[in-house]
């Protein structure tokens, strides 16, 4: 089960920095999908859970469908509808990022032996996981000129937080339903980041917020 | 204590219906008056056992065991609350035809709902018993007072004016927090109650930043700027609750922290004084100076919180050297002078609310004649001035005597102190003499002579919830002025729970307020004989009457008249150092000469060394840093990762 669950984090270090090396926007998203499932996958192989009753199923379902379906296909969708150019535009390079992105592992590790919390067995690969998915969204929301960009970095940023809420407490079906109710905010925070992105679209024929700097006074 | 609550309920409830019932404008309105009135009496009622004993315990109101509201009512208290359910019900009846336009009835009904959020609130603030509360009340104040500033949002200089309170509201909150603050890292709770265990300089910084809080609130003398331009920006009643009322509640501050520090060195009492002596000339200087009535009125707030800083730092002195009597009467004579002014001075309001609702101006020097048009208005306005003006038969003139005597006690006193007591009385003085010749000013040009322009010849009487406040209040300030005794009691009682200040020898208190009434009776004697005696010396014989300054002339012109400019200008120009004078003057330079204008303005000092000193600095400063907003959204994100990775470091 242990190597199951490494193998887990593993794919999701990798969709880290696939993420951050992506040229194109329909990629980054897919990758967002495959995080999503990927995260909410983690709590059900680690070591210490408890037998998880039917509610806690459902729980996990419904988190799968949002985290990897719903909000990636609203995103899909925002992609498709707005974006005229498919290109990522990042402010720093692909390979730069992507350096970022190795050097964030390392630096989540520094942190993570720093920390000296006493994880349970399995978890501080776990924590060293989440600080980098954490830092890479938001190196993401910071490097990349397109707004759809900004919302999947801050995706990415949630995905980390959940995984070192998972890193850092036992498992228990309370904590879920709080992160459940996070999950929703986050799903919320997407469509009105929708409903932005086609407001800029429309004002400025793109969706680039280098744009948006007209707006200040 | 629970009486009082009933009395909040039913006034928030006169604040809520009107939100309701918005689409029937009269039923609106009378609602809401009707809910303010019986809330206040409600709330008169209540406090009357708290006249006799020790008054009801603390009451507490615990949410959620962070928020703990605790409120209790101690003699200051009921003292404060007085003028507030007094003068707020008469505001808000006189609101009733003042808003009268119904196509703004959403707009009144907000403005009606505002209202009773402030005098609730006002009513919460002095009956705060710890700190969290205190602020709690206060800032609801000040916000709800902001919002009936900008009553009629649509004119820009309104906007501009409430943006200007706002700015100086939450200034003197800041520092009033700040106070809070520092007591609480000492006390390590929000109780008033070890704030006499602090440190002698840990007071008098507490002191400091009180004083600069409430001060801004109240209109003392650097920080008044807010006052001549949000009042009259605002609806006259709203001017009247905010002028006689609501900055009341700086002055309750001073007095609550004063009596909660316990700080009885010198140096408090003498910042006080000076600071009382300076706002109560200058306010005056600058009052004469001004043209616009509702400005002038409101210069005269600071003149008059002046007068009652000028009470309560005498009482100060009086307490830092032991002279009780000085004391007493000094704190009596302030508390008195709230009273007082809050009644004068929202009478004066709302003369000036019924001349501009029926003229549509505000500059003295386009009305005139009104007393004619206007029988009911201008013999209030005129009862108000005389008060005002501290003159007797009426309400000024008795605790302004107060303050004279206790200033009088301090010449007994050495050194400093004798010094600053004769400079009390002289400023008082200059005070007195001061209001009467504005008052003069603004009753002679607006209520006397022929009507300058149109709109004033135009005027009548307003409607009957306008007159009945005027005369309510006019007949409360000759009351007060003949019958002083039971609200120099008042004032008495007003200070029994402020304990470092002793007992009163009843003897010496007693013959002074009969000696007092005697004298305002006697006036008002000699005032009613020459009355009659003219009437009789004249009974038969025939009264020709002409037109005011006609001095004889075949065709007389309004123009002939003396207007406010050229009344006051000859005192203001002594005052030149303090009061900037502009004039800008063509000039006659050809012996047949063209159109020549002249033009003067009054300049606040303080005005212009707050924009000069403060404000310009300030700007410079910030546009340096204007490159940091940038608007590119990607470092703002990197901002805030720098805050949370330079926060996390640190902690």
């Amino acid at each position: 089960m242990i190597n199951l669950s490494d193998a887990i984090l593993v794919l999701i270090l990798l969709s880290v920095l696939i993420s951050l090396e992506s040229n194109r926007m329909m990629t980054l998203v897919k990758i967002m999908g495959l995080q999503g499932v990927m995260v909410s996958l983690v709590p059900l192989f680690l070591e210490q859970h408890q037998a998880i009753g039917s509610g806690g199923i459902i729980f996990f379902q419904i988190m799968i469908l949002i985290k990897g379906l719903l909000i990636p296909g609203l995103l899909y969708f925002a992609v498709q509808r707005v974006a005229i150019k498919r290109e990522v535009e990042p402010l720093i390079g692909y390979h730069a990022s992507l350096f970022f992105g190795l050097i964030m592992i390392l630096v989540s590790l520094f942190i993570t032996e720093k920390l000296q919390l006493t994880l349970p067995g399995g978890h501080s690969l776990l924590l060293i996981t989440a600080i980098t998915t954490l830092g890479a969204g938001l190196f993401l929301m910071m490097s990349r000129t397109k707004a759809i960009t900004q919302v999947i970095g801050y995706l990415m940023l949630e995905n980390g937080i959940y995984l070192i809420g998972t890193a850092l407490t036992k498992q228990s079906h309370t904590r879920y339903v709080v992160e459940f109710g996070v999950l929703l905010d986050v799903l919320v925070g997407v469509m009105i980041m929708g409903i932005i992105l086609n407001n800029i679209n429309r004002a400025f024929d793109d969706v680039d917020t280098a744009l948006l700097g007209r707006l200040k006074d | 204590m629970d009486t009082l609550f009933y009395a909040l309920a039913v006034i928030l409830a006169g604040g809520i219906l009107p939100l309701l019932l918005y689409r029937q404008f009269k039923v609106m309105k009378a609602a809401a008056v009707i809910a303010t009135v019986v809330g206040s009496m409600l709330g008169l009622m209540a406090l009357t056992p708290a006249l006799q004993d020790t008054g009801p315990p603390t009451t507490t109101w615990a949410w959620q065991q962070f928020l703990t509201l605790t409120f209790s009512i101690d003699s200051l208290s009921v003292f404060f609350l007085v003028p507030i359910f007094l003068i707020c019900p008469l505001a808000a009846l006189y609101g009733f035809h003042y808003m009268d336009k119904s196509e703004e009835a959403w707009r009144i009904a907000v403005n009606y709902c505002c209202l009773s959020l402030l005098i609730v609130s006002m009513v919460l603030v002095v009956c705060a018993d710890s700190l969290i509360t205190f602020a709690l009340a206060w800032e609801v104040m000040s916000l709800t007072s902001y919002f009936l500033v900008v009553h009629e949002f649509h004119k820009k200089e309104t906007r501009a004016a409430g943006y200007l309170y706002f700015v100086f509201a939450q200034a003197g909150a800041m520092c009033i927090f700040a106070a809070f603050g520092l007591i609480y890292s000492v006390t390590g709770s929000f109780s008033f109650d070890g704030l006499d265990q602090l440190s002698s300089p840990l007071k008098l910084a507490v002191f400091i930043l009180t004083l600069l809080g409430f001060g801004s609130k109240a209109g003392i003398f650097p920080l008044h700027i807010w006052l001549p331009h949000a009042h009259p920006a605002a609806p006259s009643h709203i001017s009247a609750v905010m002028s006689g009322v609501m900055i009341k509640m700086g002055i309750y501050g001073i007095f609550r922290f004063y009596t909660l520090l316990g700080d009885t060195s010198m140096l408090p009492g003498q910042i006080i004084l000076a600071v009382g002596m300076a706002s109560g000339v200058l306010g005056v200087v600058y009052a004469l100076g001004k043209h616009d009535i509702k400005r002038l009125l409101a210069y005269h707030s600071v003149e008059n919180i002046g007068i009652i800083l000028i009470g309560a730092g005498l009482g100060m002195i009086g307490v830092a050297t032991g002279n009780a009597t000085m004391a007493i009467f000094g704190f009596a004579g302030s508390l008195l002078h709230v009273l007082n002014h809050s009644i004068f001075k929202s009478l004066l309001f709302m003369g000036a609310g019924a001349v501009l609702q029926k003229t549509r101006t505000r500059h003295v020097d386009e009305l005139g004649g009104l007393i004619k048009r206007m029988p009911t208005t201008g013999r209030t306005f005129l009862v108000g001035s005389i008060s005002i003006s501290g003159l007797p038969p009426f309400n000024g003139f008795i605790s302004e005597f107060l303050i004279y005597f206790a200033a009088f006690q301090g010449l007994t006193l050495p050194g400093i102190s004798f010094l600053f007591a004769s400079l009390a009385i002289i400023s008082l003085a200059v005070i007195g003499g001061l209001a009467a010749a504005c008052f003069t000013k603004v009753v002679g040009i607006v209520f006397l002579g022929e009507p300058r322009s149109e709109a004033a010849a135009r005027a009548s009487e307003v409607q009957a919830s306008m007159t009945l406040p005027l005369l309510l209040l006019a007949v409360l300030c000759l009351v007060i002025g003949i019958f002083p005794a039971p609200f120099v009691e008042l004032a008495f009682f007003g200070l029994r729970d402020m304990a470092m200040i002793g007992a009163i020898e009843p003897g010496t208190g007693q013959v002074l307020i009969s000696n007092l009434a005697f004298a305002a009776r006697l006036f008002l004697g000699i005032l009613l004989g020459v009355t009659l005696l003219r009437r009789v010396l004249y009974a038969g014989k025939e009264i020709a009457s002409g037109p005011t300054w006609g001095c004889g002339f075949t065709q007389p012109n309004v123009r002939m008249q003396y207007t406010g400019t050229s009344y006051a200008m000859s005192i203001v120009e002594f005052f030149q150092p303090f009061v900037s004078i502009r004039t800008v003057y063509s000039g006659i330079r050809r012996i047949f000469p063209g159109a020549t204008t002249y033009e003067t303005r009054v300049d606040d000092i303080a005005e212009i060394g707050m924009h000069r000193y403060l404000l310009q600095p300030l700007v410079k400063i910030l546009d340096r840093l204007r490159w940091i907003q940038h608007g590119h959204i990607q470092l703002y994100i990197g901002y805030i990762v720098l805050t949370i990775v330079v926060l996390l470091l640190v902690f």
